[in-house]
């Protein structure tokens, strides 16, 4: 083990296990005042009228006639209103803003509202939609001739569903005028996201937007976008009370109204000749929800990662985002690859099954190895650990005996064996690090010889604070109690880019060890002394073309395997997990408890994802299960001891040799959960979540042939 | 300021009850769920009448203002009550939510209330003008509707001491904590002299009210295992007519399987 | 007006009978350590000790704890117990976003005040009604076993 991987307490520990730690909804200012939002109640519509109640003193309606600005949120484009404007497009559709002193009052003032709606047909089926937001496709080799030359060919379809983020901070944001400018504080993964959005929405210069982000109670995507539409209703609302304006989200609205990963349609087709896959062709449907948001990224995503750790030398891949009214679908770990993997996976399960051969060993001839191309014609520059990763998780799950042993069962509970090999491409998608955000790094020595770190990236629980003051601490050779971070505002900090994409140690990590390397050269003993450090590609990078999907899509990738075994009652069709396991390469960690907690903490959310996480649209467009009791997230008693482990593969261009985790730990389990379901009931699975109902669906057909 | 009123005895809280427009609080877990800004709350928890566990000569007297906590940690309690208490929610609800709650706020899924049906439990009920006893049977008039008067509490649940050792207990939920019950099923059968001497069977989850009918349960009392397994199939076909679950989040024929497939486990092991 | 016994000093709260808890202990006493993550019994972040358990605090309304016992965080944080999970939690990273961490630490508490070697399953069942979306709960169940061990004699 690398010194740097060696495990210390936490930055934030103290702070956060004393309860000291402030969240967004733990402010309290003189005179603040408390909104709440009135979404659309219905899923397409047009407003034909408002009727407002006559308000109490001190109370206000807020919408689109206050933003001085552009009523539109600046995300990746800005079809998303701050506001209602002629239509909504989703149950939820924030049209107004009620703020006030006291909260009950704005909850009673809100309930009083009418809206009327003349009402239009809606889309709820991804399959049906009209509206094509982002349509791309891209091919290696030649599919045609792989399929005329086939000995077989084979065609499925696989299907994914919503999924929410159930960070256990809800969505919060406060918005103050201060001296001229805005003041936005409150639970984020992007600030200068915040910041961009707010300042487009008020009209503002730039310089007169402030944007801080509070300690943050979990993100995993869900505090990329959406924070951005919150703050800058928020900042809309302060800007007319002049006053300060706290928005916090309950947990029903958040779960209604707040992103979701997108639900995936996805159709493989397979051509083999000589019992290996020659080519495949994929078409993806993601849906996109009622606005654009994050859908241009995540689809990329998803189609580069479609042929997912393996060699198919002849690929056409296809993928649409369309438009649905439905909620938003925008960013969640592993962004759009976690869909294309499963529905991977469990195609290479089911063709090996029609070869005859068993899965793992047909998936282990199609690897990818060092040196390969990849499926946008760049290259594996580095090597690919698969080999050795699977060996380790045969010795500690004994996979390919008990998979054998499960193939035939009798009796009430059966169990089953899955595992899938998967993979995350580190950092943004192509060229964009260089040729958009561009970031910057900064870290300032005081004259006290205290060095403050000063990026725009956060941490939301991941472990940033701590990982970032390891680099740079290691590199100055000094302790790392001298190192300080603050969350970051934007007054003091640069742009160095989102906490998204498995990005921030890699790129950030990387910017500041090279900063701090400078310091160390420079180092005035009792001096003040800033250092600054900008990004620049690395050159073995094969430029990417995103018109035609070519070139090095990743630098570099992070590899997992997994594997999950259950017990199904085959009365019940209860499914008990019998154990996890995930080993990975994240290249060195900079921190083994952390890493330890990215990789089990992805594990779970991928388990929930794929066994009982479910969003119930009922056939007005309405999210039935909005609470933690009927959208359920597993608890300490749903899984076994989750068996970690990282294995040694230094990442020679990232700080100390680390490279992405985050979400890398997301994808391997949902395929390796129905691999395993699979196992235990005999037949071929092709969707998530399979829930117990699901299970006793195949259970009752099996009977019914007996 | 009256906004609850805090009973320190099953009589001060009768008369309370009698001559005030309040909502009974005895764990609060299902009242604070639909926070009510403007109820008026009679809180229970403190009424220490409600709060024991007893015996008297025929039965376990359970205080309806038991916790589920409390339920589990008792000697006197039968085991089949204790599984069922440990299987709800997670222990900050259990500390809190209580068995008397648990029956009165009327759901068909109420954890609890399942094991009083398949035990026959009688309920004590009391108001300031006297008392009745009465099966839970007859204690539901549907859902989130029970035949409880305004003025009347239930103060006790009635079990018998003995009779339940032979217990099968199935609470099927989204997952293993903080969950409802999406079916559940609870059954004992009791043999003497070769002969079943009783056949006892609830399901929860799958109608308005919970299930119990021991019009069929009958069919195999005072058979041998032979002559009841004579019977099985008639037995089956009247619970697979009995069992009508309502379309809801969890669709109807999943529940129906589960609770046939679990019945027919139930007899499986017994040798029917 | 109720009065009970907060973090070990009597008080009185002025707010109605119906309020839950934790709105009072929030927003009149300024206790920002117990966190609302869904108002409605289902995730545990609010969880305070009353009366000795382990208690969701939005499930309570005041009137019903008139002289009762509430301890939260910053009550129980001066605690020699504290500063056992504590250095059990730090060891191993289990403290990620932090906002169930108050509601996991008392629930460590009261898993080892009722028994101070438990089994895994036992811990399991412990923080069962604490929801923790960032751990996967590994760090967690082996940071109260730590306790457990290093805490002997304490519990």
């Amino acid at each position: 083990m690398e010194t740097i991987s060696k495990a210390i307490k936490k930055k934030d520990h103290d702070s956060k296990i004393s309860g000291q730690a402030l969240y967004a909804d733990d402010y309290v200012m003189n005179g603040m005042l408390y909104g709440r939002l009135l979404g659309s109640s219905k899923a397409r519509a047009r407003i034909t009228a408002i009727i407002i109640p006559d308000l109490p003193e001190g109370y206000l309606v807020v919408d689109k006639y206050d933003v001085p600005g552009t009523n539109r949120v600046q995300i990746i484009q800005d079809d998303t209103p701050v506001f209602a404007e002629e239509t909504v497009e989703f149950v939820g559709d924030p049209i107004l803003m009620v703020v006030g002193p006291e909260y009950n009052k704005v909850e009673s003032i809100l309930e009083n509202i009418v809206v009327l709606y003349e009402e239009l047909v809606p889309t709820f089926n991804m399959r049906k939609a009209d509206t094509v937001f982002f349509d791309y496709h891209y091919a290696k080799g030649d599919f045609d001739k792989a399929q005329d030359e086939a000995d077989h060919i084979f065609e499925e379809t696989f299907q994914t569903g919503h999924q929410e983020h159930a960070y256990l901070e809800t969505q919060g944001i406060i918005a103050y005028p201060h001296a001229g400018r805005m003041v936005i504080r409150g639970s984020m993964q992007c600030p200068y996201y915040v910041h961009t959005a707010v300042t487009k929405a008020l009209g503002y210069d730039a310089r007169n937007v402030q944007v801080i982000q509070e300690t943050t109670g979990g993100g995993f995507g869900g505090k990329e976008d959406f924070p951005s539409i919150l703050a800058c209703q928020t900042a809309a609302a302060a800007l007319k009370t002049n006053r300060p304006v706290k928005v916090i989200f309950n947990r029903r609205e958040d779960m209604a109204f707040t992103s979701k990963r997108h639900p995936s349609v996805c159709t493989y087709k397979v051509a083999v000749k000589d019992n290996m896959i020659t080519g495949m062709g994929i078409d993806l449907i993601l849906n996109g929800g009622a606005y654009t948001t994050h859908s241009s990224v995540v689809l990329q995503r998803a189609l580069i990662s479609s042929s997912g750790v393996y060699k198919i030398d002849n690929l056409r891949v296809a993928g649409r985002a369309v438009k649905t009214n439905m909620v938003p679908s925008g960013a969640y770990r592993g962004f759009g690859s976690p869909q294309t993997i499963f529905a991977l996976e469990m195609m290479m399960d089911h063709v090996a099954r029609k070869l005859g051969t068993e899965s793992l060993e047909f998936k282990e001839k199609h690897m990818v190895k060092q040196g390969d191309t990849t499926a946008t014609s760049g290259k594996h520059h580095f090597h690919v650990p698969l080999p050795e990763m699977i060996q380790r998780i045969n010795e500690l799950t004994d996979y390919p005996a008990k998979r054998k042993r499960y193939s035939r069962q009798s009796g009430r509970y059966r169990r089953g064996m899955g595992l899938a090999l998967s993979f995350h491409g580190c950092g943004f998608t192509g060229s964009a690090e260089g040729e958009h955000i561009k970031p910057v790094v900064r870290i300032r020595k005081a004259a006290d010889d205290q060095v403050e770190i000063l990026t725009g990236n956060t941490d939301m629980g991941q472990g940033l604070k701590t990982t970032f003051c390891k680099i740079v601490g290691e590199t100055l050779g000094i302790p790392f109690e001298q190192v300080l971070i603050e969350n970051p505002d934007t007054d003091r900090v640069p742009d160095s880019g989102p906490t998204v994409a498995s990005r921030s140690i890699m790129i950030v990590g990387s910017l500041l060890q090279q900063a701090a390397e400078k310091l160390r050269q420079i180092w005035q003993t009792g001096e003040e002394q800033i250092v600054e450090e900008h990004y620049v590609e690395p050159k073995f990078i094969i430029p990417f073309d995103l018109e035609r999907f070519r070139g090095d899509a990743y630098p570099t990738y992070s590899w997992a395997v997994n594997a999950v075994e259950v017990e199904i009652d085959t009365l019940t069709a209860e499914t008990r997990i019998l154990g996890a396991w995930g080993i990975y390469d994240v290249g060195v960690p900079i921190d083994l408890n952390i890493i330890q907690g990215q990789m089990q903490g992805g594990l779970l959310q991928g388990i929930g994802y794929a066994a009982m996480e479910k969003i119930d649209y009922n056939a007005q467009g309405i999210i039935r299960n909005n609470n933690f009791s009927d959208y359920s997230i597993p608890t300490a008693m749903d899984v076994p001891n989750l068996v970690t482990e990282v294995i040694n593969n230094p990442y020679t261009h990232g700080p100390y040799g680390a490279k992405g985790a985050g979400e890398l730990s997301f994808a391997g389990a949902a395929p390796a959960y129905v691999e395993a379901l699979e196992n235990a009931l005999g037949v071929d699975l092709n969707k998530v979540p399979f829930t117990m109902e699901d299970t006793m669906g195949v259970l009752r057909e099996v009977h019914h042939h007996d | 300021m009256v906004n609850g009123y805090q009973a320190r005895s099953l009589q001060e809280a009768l008369d309370i009850l009698s001559s005030e427009a309040v909502i009974p609080y005895s764990g609060g877990t299902d009242l604070m769920k639909k926070a009510n800004g403007n109820a008026t709350y009679l809180f229970l928890n403190k009424v220490p009448e409600m709060k024991n566990i007893r015996e008297d000569r025929k039965y376990i007297r359970i205080g309806a203002g038991c916790t589920f906590t409390e339920i589990i940690e008792s000697e006197l309690t039968p085991a089949i009550l204790k599984e069922a208490a440990a299987l709800v929610a997670a222990p900050a609800i259990r500390n809190l939510g209580t068995v008397g709650g648990n029956i009165c706020n009327g759901s068909p899924k109420a954890d609890c209330a399942l094991i009083f049906f398949v035990t026959d439990s009688k309920l004590r009920l009391v108001s300031k003008k006297g008392e009745r006893v009465i099966p839970i049977s007859e204690f539901y008039l549907g859902r989130n509707h029970t035949i409880l008067q305004k003025d009347e509490l239930l103060v006790e649940i009635f079990m018998n001491k003995t009779g339940f050792e032979n217990y099968c207990y199935k609470k099927v939920g989204a997952r293993k904590a903080l969950t409802m019950s999406r079916v559940s099923f609870a059954a004992i059968l009791n043999m003497a002299d070769g002969k079943i001497t009783q056949c006892m069977i609830a399901f929860g989850a799958v109608g308005e009210v919970i299930l119990r009918r021991k019009e069929i349960d009958d069919m195999l009392i005072g058979r041998t295992i032979p002559e009841a397994r004579a019977v099985k199939e008639n037995y089956l076909a009247a619970y697979e007519q009995a069992i009508n679950p309502v379309q809801g989040r969890i669709s109807a024929e999943y529940k129906k399987t589960v609770c046939m497939n679990l019945l027919g486990d139930f007899l499986d092991s017994k040798g029917i | 007006m109720i009065s009970f016994m907060l973090n070990g000093t009597k008080v009185v709260s002025t707010a109605r009978a119906n309020e839950p808890l934790l709105n009072v202990l929030r927003n009149e006493f300024h206790l920002s350590g117990v966190k609302c993550g869904c108002n409605e019994g289902e995730c545990g972040a609010c969880a305070v000790i009353l009366d000795g358990r382990l208690a969701n605090s939005c499930m309570v309304a005041l009137g019903s704890i008139q002289g009762s016992k509430v301890i939260t965080i910053e009550g129980y944080r001066t605690t020699e117990r504290f500063t056992v999970l504590d250095m059990a939690y730090a060891s191993v990273g289990a403290v990620q976003c932090g906002f169930c961490i108050p509601g996991m630490i008392l629930a460590s508490e009261c898993i080892l005040a009722k028994n101070p070697n438990p089994t895994r399953a036992e811990i399991q069942a412990g923080i069962s009604g604490n929801l923790c979306r960032c751990t996967g709960y590994n760090a967690i169940v082996a940071a109260i076993g730590i306790a457990a061990k290093e805490g002997q004699g304490l519990w």
